[in-house]
């Protein structure tokens, strides 16, 4: 008896053995890596490191999730790579005199993926969603302002806002329209959403979390069928697997690499690499907290306010600006890959960025000096500067998120450039949530070292500058200007584009002036395609996304 | 102490430790800092209403337990609050009804998530454990045979290091040696095949299969074959071996009907612990090779502070691990029946 169940457990373990022995030997032979036969179906093959989060438009967050959004539905207005916005599903979109009332025309003959006659119904439907669930985390911000949506006909939509905003482009962007008859009775933040009945270029095929996005083209698309017959998504989880799919010719374009692997890849004949902003641009931040103590949210917000009053002079946060070493900064983190930041408006923001700006060149003598004009010496001769009353010295607790690569690089080099200046600092990573808790509305730090993802509109960014957003936590500076505040909303109602961006950029000029943040870098996104593959790439523009929907419908195969 | 009662006793003690798991992983979670709902979100379009509505939705809003909001920060509350209306109680209530809840990063529940990755990770690691098991033992059997000589040396330093490599490090190399090769390095399927016949895709699933179970045999190999070796090696030098080679016996006869058997033991108690944790994967390996499978689940969903996943892997981890040793405990009484005596 024990010895046959012994028997069993070991005959069973040969079984599987021999089973799974089998699988092994079968892929020895026919090395297909890439699938398709080249009579079959035109695919793209696009590697990436992430994966969307949901296909629920209102439930996502990741950036991936919007990328797919991107190609599987549309919306009234089709952002373009160099910062403007054409009309999409709108013919024409009309504004009233006082900015108030917008009416959009659609589009005769747009079809859902499933034969269904997409209306003003749909369109109506979408944005009463995206308004009233309140389990949305970004959409809401998007319809704040508006007061009245309805379908006038069956191809028009009229919305009436509560008030006349000039960005109504970028609010409607990011809103999709989905199928009023598919959506409807479906909860709107559980549903899966996963036969993703859309609208755009591409069409949902399959979608497994976490392996891989494979869509199929809209060849009766409105506005830009596609070239290609299907485009595939494949998450590789380590750069080096990404770095290698393209090399071997598993993939024919990335979407992201480290700038390490610039290097293996810049020989390849048949791989070309190209550095610009995202889609949606990023900015690398060094946070000065300069809170003034009357600004501090009540304790009931959170308020702490334990920032070192040193940074709440201007003079201190200049010295620093001119103390740190931008270039070599770009030279260490990015190897020379991307240029250095001004403020915090990207450059891939393209005509909000206030370019006639001179950053604060790096200049120790200069930023020595400016210290000891101001009084911070060092008192007590232990090579650190103190106040000028000499209450303490100048320590500075520098946090960064533990979750950023570049992080402890940077916080490293800032170290050493500032310790030049007799400016100590205490290096500490911390947990995301950890640091979103010290960092605002708390103001429990002194030097952070952070990001922001851009919206299309400058409107986001200069948000967080303004003091409204102190108690809200969105300010991590505790900044406030009264003059700055004053152009900010004015920027807000300013309807002229033009009068628009001059107060955009007065606004750069003055958080620049009182040296709100340093920006060391924005990140730029580095991609590669293969070039015996895919022809038709846009590469020439403010931003570089060959993920958008801009390069997806034009790439061709080589012949 | 009869077998039955034996059985009934191993059987208590692993209902029992799951019961205090069960409770300690609640706590565990609460107790890491941050707020779940906003998970590293920082962003001035995520409103208030929008967190508040998120926190209701995922239960977040009750307090953890009676007298205390949070655990960290530690705030505490009203201790006269209805205990079922906790989060620690509605966390009992549902994994005894066993609802898993829903993932607070992807949105869809729990048990879907887990059962798509375990399928997958019994799939790889499975193989790559058969494998390692019958070429380890292979080895240890001819290293113990072969006792002090070039053979028995070479497999030796072999085992040695090989298990002594970092499993990360090993991967990356076989993923530079594959690619080069032909070898697919990611996923566990090319993308797109899913209209294709059933064995080309088991066959493109083989493939993909290669590296990551080759990186895991060659890791794990040398613990068994060490271990069949040694345990051999003890049985080889008894007495009676020597009887059955003075009667003539052949080497095949010698070790499978009289050496195999006792020092199979050893072996295993190291298969069971290993198959255990076999559900937990090897978080390494796959995401050296993106297998989308339950160790990459529980890595991301760390990052993520996606608490429910966490919950539900670290339950069927603990379960698996459990019955595993459970298993291994009444192979034993099996194997040698003077344990159940003690």
């Amino acid at each position: 008896m024990k010895q046959k169940v012994l028997y069993l457990f070991m005959a069973l373990a040969l079984l599987i053995a021999a089973c799974g022995g089998g699988g092994g030997d079968a892929t020895t032979e026919a090395p297909d890596a890439t699938g398709a036969p080249s009579s079959g179906p035109v695919v793209v093959r696009i590697g990436w490191s992430g994966s969307p989060d949901t296909l629920n438009p209102g439930a996502a967050v990741l950036s991936e999730s919007y990328t797919i959004f991107e190609l599987v539905y549309d919306s009234m207005y089709e952002l373009n790579l160099d910062g403007t916005f054409t009309l999409s599903l709108a013919e024409t979109a009309d504004m009233s005199e006082d900015g108030i009332t917008w009416t959009f025309k659609i589009r005769d003959g747009i079809a859902f993926h499933d034969g269904t006659p997409l209306t003003a119904e749909d369109v109506v439907f979408s944005y009463l969603l995206y308004q009233n669930t309140e389990g949305y985390p970004w959409m809401g911000s998007y319809t704040s302002y508006f007061e009245n949506i309805e379908a006038t006909a069956d191809n028009e939509v009229v919305i009436t806002l509560s008030e006349p905003i000039p960005n109504i482009e970028s609010q409607l962007v990011f809103l999709y329209v989905l199928p009023k008859h598919i959506w409807e009775g479906e909860d709107p933040v559980e549903f899966e959403n996963e036969a993703m009945i859309g609208s755009g270029p591409f069409k949902m095929v399959e979608y497994r979390q976490g392996e891989f996005v494979h869509l199929a083209a809209n060849k009766e698309h409105f506005l830009t069928p596609p070239k290609v017959d299907e485009a595939i998504f494949q998450t590789f989880e380590t750069p080096d697997a990404l770095v290698q799919a393209i090399k071997t010719g598993q993939v024919d374009m990335i979407t992201e690499m480290p700038a390490t692997a610039v290097a293996t890849l810049e020989d390849d004949p048949n791989v070309d690499i190209y550095v610009g902003a995202p889609f949606a641009p990023t900015v690398t931040d060094i946070i000065f907290n300069q809170i003034d103590p009357e600004n501090c949210p009540t304790e009931e917000e959170g308020g702490i306010c334990t920032g070192h009053p040193a940074l709440r002079d201007r003079n201190v946060r200049l010295a620093l600006a001119h103390a740190t070493d931008k270039q070599k900064i770009v030279d260490i983190i990015l190897l020379g890959n991307g240029g250095p930041g001004l403020t915090l408006i990207p450059d891939g923001l393209g005509v909000w960025y206030n370019d006639s700006l001179t950053d604060y060149e790096f200049d120790l003598a200069k930023a020595n000096k400016i210290l000891d004009d101001a009084g911070y010496l060092d008192a007590d001769g232990d090579g650190i500067r103190d106040m000028p009353d000499g209450s303490r010295s100048l320590t500075f607790r520098m946090n960064w998120p533990s979750d950023s690569v570049d992080g402890p690089r940077l916080a490293e080099l800032l170290s050493q450039m500032w310790g030049e200046l007799g400016i100590k600092t205490e290096l500490q990573a911390m947990d995301p949530d950890a640091l979103t808790a010290v960092c605002c509305p708390a103001f429990d730090f002194d030097v952070m070292l952070w990001g922001w993802g851009s919206d299309p509109d400058p409107s986001l960014l200069l948000s967080v500058m303004t003091t409204d957003e102190i108690p809200t936590g969105s300010s991590e500076t505790g900044y406030s200007n009264p003059e700055y505040d004053a152009l900010y909303a004015e920027q807000a109602v300013e309807l002229d584009f033009d009068k628009r961006v001059e107060t955009v950029w007065k606004m750069q000029e003055i958080v620049h002036d009182d040296v709100v943040y340093v920006i060391p870098y924005y990140d730029p996104n580095i991609q590669a395609f293969r070039t015996d593959r895919f022809t038709g790439w846009i590469t020439d523009e403010a931003k570089i996304e060959f993920s958008d929907t801009s390069s997806l419908v034009v790439i061709e195969p080589v012949k | 102490m009869s077998r039955s009662q034996y059985i009934l006793k191993k059987f208590g003690w692993a209902l029992l430790t799951i019961a205090l798991v069960l409770i300690l992983n609640f706590f565990l979670f609460r107790v890491l800092p941050g707020d779940p709902a906003r998970a590293g979100v920082h962003d001035p379009r995520l409103k208030k209403e929008s967190i508040e509505a998120i926190r209701v939705r995922y239960g977040l809003d009750k307090p953890v337990i009676n007298c205390f909001e949070t655990l960290n920060p530690v705030k505490v509350g009203s201790c006269s609050v209805n205990p079922l209306d906790t989060q620690f109680f509605i966390y009992m209530k549902n994994l005894l009804s066993g609802e898993l809840g829903i993932s607070y990063h992807n949105n869809r529940p729990v048990a879907t998530i887990l059962a798509e990755r375990l399928w997958n990770t019994i799939l790889l690691i499975g193989a790559g454990q058969i494998l390692s098991i019958i070429v380890g033992a292979f080895f240890g059997m001819l290293a113990a045979w072969k006792a002090r000589t070039s053979i028995d040396y070479g497999a030796l330093a072999t085992s040695l290091v090989v298990w002594s490599l970092p499993t990360f490090w090993l991967g990356i190399i076989l993923l530079f040696w594959g690619s080069a090769n032909g070898l697919p390095i990611g996923g566990k399927a090319t993308p797109g095949l899913s209209s294709y016949p059933l064995w080309e895709q088991w066959k493109d699933i083989g493939r993909h299969m290669i590296l990551p179970t080759l990186t895991y045999t060659l890791v794990y190999m040398g613990e068994y074959m060490l271990i069949m070796r040694s345990s051999l090696l003890d049985v080889l030098s008894e007495d009676y071996i020597l009887t059955a080679k003075a009667k003539g016996l052949g080497i095949f006869q010698i070790l499978r009907d009289h050496a195999l058997k006792n020092a199979m033991l050893p072996l295993v108690t190291i298969i069971a612990i290993n198959l255990g944790f076999t559900v937990a994967g090897a978080v390494q390996i796959e995401t050296v090779f993106s297998w989308p499978g339950l160790g990459g689940a529980v890595f991301e969903a760390v990052n993520r502070r996606d608490f429910p996943v966490l919950q539900g892997a670290f339950l069927l981890i603990t379960v698996t691990v459990i019955l595993a040793n459970l298993i291994a405990d009444l192979m034993y009484s099996y194997l040698d029946p003077r344990i159940q005596a003690e």
